[in-house]
């Protein structure tokens, strides 16, 4: 008898949940078929590309799945584990068990890295070259401040002179708290500029926004005078798609 | 198969772990009165003989008994007792009566684990193999070995499965040597997957889109990761990536933010924040029908959800109250109770796979963010770590005993292991510039 690694990642983690919980894993459960066949339906969902890649679109709470959540969605549902995590157990004549590394995990498969950072870049000079200016915000605030507001009067004045442009506004927090209620404390930032610019006569359809929490610091030093400079809403002229 | 469900057994899960922390609530004094509520002696006395290289590599022997005993010791199942100390002679291993068990059960040693290792019999290829025993004193035999063979690279994970072996023998639960943890990495000035051993080895990278993926999950199945993803500077989303083919898509890709997916115990449920309806609010994918439920309505951001090990539960941060508190509901959205009330921010709740305790980040009256941990009644409430660092993320080893964190404590971003009880707090990232936002996989 042979027992390789991805043999005995398939019995786990049900049995150990009927083991510490019970009362739970009772849902119903497809069949190995089913999830050969919604595996074989993932290739199709390439990042950024088909599945879910429709971002317009109403989504009913409650309801079906719109433009916004993928059909591509394998069985995650656990089926069939016994709980033994694929141990067979001491034995006083112990047969040979084969330990393979590596089928766990694919072999990476590189693509289109740092066309983001360029588009950033570019999105970025053409800020400079606006002369747009930052809104900056307070320890844990989103409110925007009285120098905020003269920043933004002055983006603002560049947007109705150039009526072309879309403009972006990127939230961004210092490295304090967490990595996931930044994101919405950045989104709150950004919305706050965003709306304050359409305050001031802005149409809202040319301001995105976007957040960053605290994933792309302008500053990374530990220290109060960097993590002013990362509590912003960043100003951009948008470029591309 | 046999397995023992003893007192001493759920004692070492459950008890030793609770006993510590309620002596931290009531005392506020730490390591000296944990000491003395968390004996020692419950812990199983285990003593590794030694692992004796009998050919192939001169490593060998070595590292498979450096990884057993690593593995052993964070198991917190064993205490790992020191054989010279009471006399019996590492390395000196014979495979028929000993007469080292007598001495081990005259010490109080209960198990005795030794083996060999050398190139596979026979093996032109480079395989190698190792035998591990063990002697059981309560019923004073060999009660029995393993035999794993296996190409070099795979030495560490030999020792892992002897590991998690032992444990499953002990406690009849499947062990931890052998989980995973998916990480964060900065490569650049982007933010890719990884995942290593549970120990820190063997780290792997999983994406490599050059720009930021975020605070990954585990299906329960241990098959796929689920995570916040941006497709581009414009737009983030939830992917999904399959860890043997990687294989990528995008699973839920609404307007505005799309984070903090979590996928229920049974994994037919993706919880979600997303504010695509003006707000961060909670959601709650039906995997197999593909039905959408929302299941928070507040004006403010509600999200990081971690579900119950019950899966009828779930906890969630919102800053409905001002800052960041962490909440409970039903997995129907129903009965919403704030669980914290100490502190202004209190945030990335991450409930035990036992069940018992909720870890949150808590940021202190000294604006430093620690580790805390607080029952789902909110009846009882400890600081785990202190000092300085920013901490984030907590996420729990599948036994419910160790968190994984990730800390500034040494400047930039690394991930540390500790124990529920506050203990052995172990650095296990050592390259890389800023690794964060760890996710410990289930059990396998």
């Amino acid at each position: 008898m042979r027992a390789t690694l991805s043999q005995w990642s398939i019995p786990m983690l049900a049995g150990l949940l009927l083991v510490t919980v019970p009362g739970c894993s009772k849902k119903s459960v497809q069949s190995g078929g089913d999830t050969q066949s919604s595996q074989a339906g993932m290739g199709k969902g390439a990042p950024g590309s088909g599945g879910a890649g429709d971002l317009s679109g109403p989504i009913g709470s409650g309801g079906a799945a719109g433009g916004g959540v993928s059909s591509n969605f394998p069985d995650t549902s656990l089926a069939g584990r016994d709980g033994s995590g694929g141990l067979r157990g001491l034995d006083k004549n112990p047969g040979e068990e084969r330990v393979n590394g590596g089928t766990m995990m694919a072999k990476l498969d590189p693509s289109q890295g740092g066309r983001q950072m360029d588009e950033i870049r570019s999105e970025q000079a053409a800020a400079d070259a606006a002369g747009l200016r930052d809104v900056f915000f307070g320890y844990d605030s989103f409110a925007i401040s009285e120098e905020g507001r003269l920043a933004l009067s002055r983006d603002a004045e560049w947007i109705k002179a150039n009526p072309g442009s879309q403009l972006k506004i990127e939230g961004h927090c210092d490295e304090r708290g967490t990595s996931a209620y930044n994101l919405v404390l950045g989104e709150k930032r950004a919305k706050s500029a965003r709306n304050y610019l359409v305050e001031l006569g802005v149409s809202a359809n040319r301001l995105g926004v976007v957040s960053y929490g605290k994933e792309r610091p302008f500053c990374k030093d530990h220290s109060e005078a960097c993590y002013a400079q990362n509590r912003r809403g960043h100003v951009v002229v948008k470029s591309g798609k | 198969m046999t397995f023992r469900m003893t007192f001493r057994t759920w004692c070492l899960g459950g008890c030793v772990v609770l006993a510590g922390l309620i002596g931290i609530i009531e005392s506020r004094a730490t390591d000296v009165f944990l000491e003395a509520t968390r004996p020692d002696f419950q812990k199983i006395p285990l003593g590794v003989i030694g692992i004796q290289n009998t050919s192939g590599p001169e490593w060998l022997g070595g590292r498979l008994e450096e990884v057993l005993k690593a593995d052993i010791r964070r198991s917190l199942v064993f205490s790992l007792v020191d054989l010279p100390s009471i006399g019996i002679k590492v390395r000196d291993v014979g495979t028929g009566p000993h007469p080292a068990f007598k001495q081990a059960k005259e010490n109080g040693v209960s198990v005795l684990v030794w083996g060999k290792a050398g190139a596979k019999d026979g093996s032109k290829d480079a395989d190698v193999s190792m035998d591990g025993f063990v002697y059981d004193g309560e019923s004073d035999e060999i009660v029995g070995g393993k035999r794993y063979v296996g190409s070099s690279s795979v030495v560490r994970l030999m020792a892992h499965r002897f590991a998690d072996e032992l444990v499953f023998r002990y406690t009849g639960e499947p062990g931890i040597a052998r989980t995973k943890i998916a990480y964060v990495s900065e490569q650049g000035s982007a933010r890719e997957l990884f995942v290593m051993d549970y120990d820190g080895y063997e780290p792997r990278q999983l994406t490599s889109d050059g720009f930021l993926n975020l605070m990954p999950r585990w299906s329960p199945d241990r098959r796929f990761l689920v995570f916040t993803a941006y497709r581009n500077r414009n737009t983030q989303d939830i992917d999904m990536i399959e860890l043997a083919t990687g294989k990528r898509w995008t699973i839920v890709s609404l307007p505005g933010l799309n984070i903090t997916p979590a996928l229920s115990p049974d994994g037919n449920f993706l919880a979600f924040a997303s504010s695509h309806e003006g707000n961060s609010e909670l959601y709650k994918l039906d995997t197999r029908t593909k039905a959408m439920q929302r299941m928070t309505t507040h004006a403010s951001g509600d999200l990081s959800p971690s579900w119950a090990p019950s899966g009828r539960e779930l906890a969630f941060a919102s800053d409905r109250s001002g800052g960041p508190q962490i909440f409970l509901m039903s997995a129907d959205g129903t009965n919403v109770r704030r669980l914290t009330f100490e502190g202004d921010y209190n945030a990335a709740p991450a409930w035990s796979p036992r069940g018992n305790w909720i870890a949150y980040v808590c940021r202190t009256p000294k604006k430093e963010y620690k580790l805390c941990l607080i029952t789902p009644d909110g009846q009882k409430r400890v600081q785990l770590t202190a000092g300085p660092g920013v901490e984030d993320s907590p996420s729990w080893s599948p036994d419910g005993r160790h968190l994984v964190f990730s800390s500034t404590i040494d400047g930039k971003s690394q991930l540390y292991m500790i124990n529920a009880d506050g203990k052995d707090l172990e650095r296990v990232t050592f390259t890389g510039a800023h690794n964060s936002a760890p996710a410990w996989s289930p059990a396998s």
